[in-house]
């Protein structure tokens, strides 16, 4: 769906090219430390920004080359830290550029939680509620594209909610994934969150991806001690294994 | 998760209801400014048969300078709502990007240097020095700030109008220091914004550019609600957001060049008007951008009729009456401790 031909950007934050596929029905994480170049790279996998070398391309066709309307159909993408200034209605933001019904956005606001909130004003938010406001608004930007494979690129969207919504968001992500077999591509802080719920994760450090692959397989302590410079603890127990900081 | 019964209510409010009032208050405010005036001519008047000097003053003076109103308060606060929409910064207005500033330098070289409206040129020369002003500033502002692609280049935008208004600043007021008392009288008045000195035909020529530059605000309206979402997420939402910068600061160069140079810097309706109708209407473009064009033109023709009125026969300052009104308001609005709607 979502291909990358020897993408990269050689400004500053730099971002070393490399060549991978975004799968339909595909949950992939991007880690890595701060200024890894994961904003970059998300940037570029939504057109937002033009790679200096190679291409990104959605079914075969490079990004640029999409028409604007046809392109937003089929990708959004949610930013971190965006606040909106005047007073937006949560539920005037949330269906701002949207094609949703009503019904469907409704649906939405109620998976993520924000129906009570639908007459609050946007400043009046929190940062956690703020942000799924801003998910609900990129699922109706995405609604209505039936047969067609669509793609949500996620920019840290967990990070100012609390772990019973991260874990809902996380489900709620999973589950696009699986039965409307959704792309989605989150810039992710949270290793355990990646490892829990990723289907695949590409790593980053330094403007370079290190490594791709499982979660499993990528998400292990030794590679985690070098990118991140920091000691971790692999526990496993039954089939869930997850990351702890060494005291 | 939690769910709720609570009703989303209507999505967005019917966009021809405050539209429709604030066209019927136009016509009422049409009506009476073309039958109140310092010559007491009504309506009626102009079919008697004593009417012949009657129609003439109506039509030579009274006609284009409630026509020169209309435009320039459609223009001044339809700029001043899409300005604040796309610096999305509640305090943005139409002379934010120096063209009023450039308008007034051009006017006050003409005036201090050429003559002013004793010259061979008379009244055109000062609308054409305006005009040719702030479409150079424009211009300038224009291939300084909006031709980039990125989200920096906006506030590249802000600081190039933020230079031109001092630069030209510092050159009024040299040009001010070189004035004779005459001189200084004339570029005052002219600071104060005043529709006296409207002739049909630079009236003519806001009638021909004053839709131009209103279509380019008017078909920015969604664009301009999806800016709000962010540069990154809007280009998600299929913005291009150079494409509305560019045609944004050409329609409000457009605009408010020309309503300068004709009715010279009238304040606060580019920040009061949007202002107000963002209270009552909401933040959406969609309704904000007419509505501001609408309440623009009800409140600057009002203004006038009672700049005219007043004081009859003296005539006060439009843009005198409408800052007493912004000052105020504005003031209240900081001590709201909101002014951001």
């Amino acid at each position: 769906m979502l291909t990358l031909n020897n993408a990269g950007f050689t400004q500053q934050p730099e971002l070393l090219p490399f060549s991978d596929q975004v799968r339909p029905g595909e949950l992939l994480a991007i880690v890595g430390p701060n200024g890894a170049g994961k904003s970059t790279l998300l940037s570029l996998l939504s057109g937002f920004r033009a790679p200096h070398t190679g291409q990104v391309c959605l079914d075969n066709i490079s990004l640029t080359h999409w028409q604007r309307e046809t392109l937003a159909a089929r990708r959004a993408v949610v930013a971190q830290r965006e606040q909106p200034v005047f007073d937006w209605r949560v539920k005037e933001l949330a269906t701002l550029g949207a094609r949703a019904s009503e019904t469907e956005a409704r649906h939405w606001m109620h998976e993520m939680d924000i129906a009570h909130l639908s007459s609050r004003f946007a400043p009046t938010l929190s940062g956690g509620e703020l942000q799924r406001v801003m998910i609900v608004r990129a699922l109706c930007q995405l609604a209505q594209t039936s047969g067609l494979s669509r793609l949500l690129l996620l920019d840290e969207p967990t990070s100012a909610l609390d772990i019973g919504h991260q874990q809902a968001l996380m489900r709620l992500l999973q589950r696009l994934t699986r039965q409307h077999a959704m792309a989605v591509v989150c810039v992710l802080h949270d290793i355990n969150l990646a490892l829990r719920f990723a289907d695949r994760v590409w790593l980053m450090d330094q403007g370079q991806r290190i490594a791709a692959g499982h979660p499993d397989h990528v998400l292990n302590s030794s590679q985690l001690a070098k990118t991140y410079r920091v000691e971790l603890e692999d526990i496993q127990q039954g089939n869930d294994r997850w990351l702890a900081i060494k005291r | 998760m939690k769910t709720s019964t609570l009703p989303l209510h209507r999505w967005q409010p019917h966009p021809l209801g405050p539209c429709q009032l604030l066209l019927g208050a136009l016509l009422v405010a049409l009506v009476w400014s073309l039958s109140s005036g310092s010559l007491g001519i009504s309506l009626p008047m102009l079919r008697g048969e004593s009417s012949q000097n009657a129609w003439q003053v109506w039509w030579q003076l009274r006609v284009p300078r409630v026509m020169l109103g209309l435009c320039v308060g459609m223009l001044l606060s339809g700029s001043g709502a899409a300005m604040q929409g796309l610096f999305r910064n509640p305090l943005a207005d139409p002379t934010l990007l120096g063209m009023a500033s450039g308008a007034g330098l051009a006017v006050a070289l003409w005036i201090v240097l050429i003559g002013g409206s004793s010259s061979a040129f008379g009244l055109y020369g000062q609308f054409l020095a305006g005009f040719s002003g702030a479409f150079v500033v424009g211009l300038l502002v224009f291939f300084i700030g909006a031709r980039g692609q990125s989200a920096s280049s906006l506030f590249t935008l802000l600081l190039a109008g933020l230079a031109i208004n001092t630069l030209a600043g510092a050159g009024g007021g040299v040009l001010a220091f070189v004035a004779s008392d005459e001189q200084l009288r004339q570029l005052s008045l002219w600071g104060m914004g005043s529709l006296a000195n409207a002739l049909w035909p630079p009236v003519i020529g806001l009638l021909i550019c004053a839709p131009l530059a209103l279509w380019g605000l008017y078909r920015s309206r969604h664009e301009l609600d999806l800016l709000q979402l962010g540069e990154l997420t809007a280009h998600g939402a299929g913005l291009d957001a150079p494409r509305l910068r560019r045609r944004v600061v050409l329609a409000t160069a457009l605009g408010v060049g020309i309503s300068v140079a004709l009715a010279g810097i009238i304040g606060f309706i580019g920040l009061l008007v949007p202002h107000c109708l963002r209270l009552w209407l909401g933040p959406s473009h969609r309704l904000l951008l007419p509505a501001s064009m609408l309440g623009g033109a009800v409140l600057l023709v009002l203004a006038d009729t009672l700049a005219r009125s007043l004081a009859a026969p003296a005539e006060l300052p439009v843009g005198l009456l409408t800052s007493l009104i912004g000052g105020p308001y504005f003031l209240w609005l900081l001590m709201r401790g909101r002014p951001s709607c």
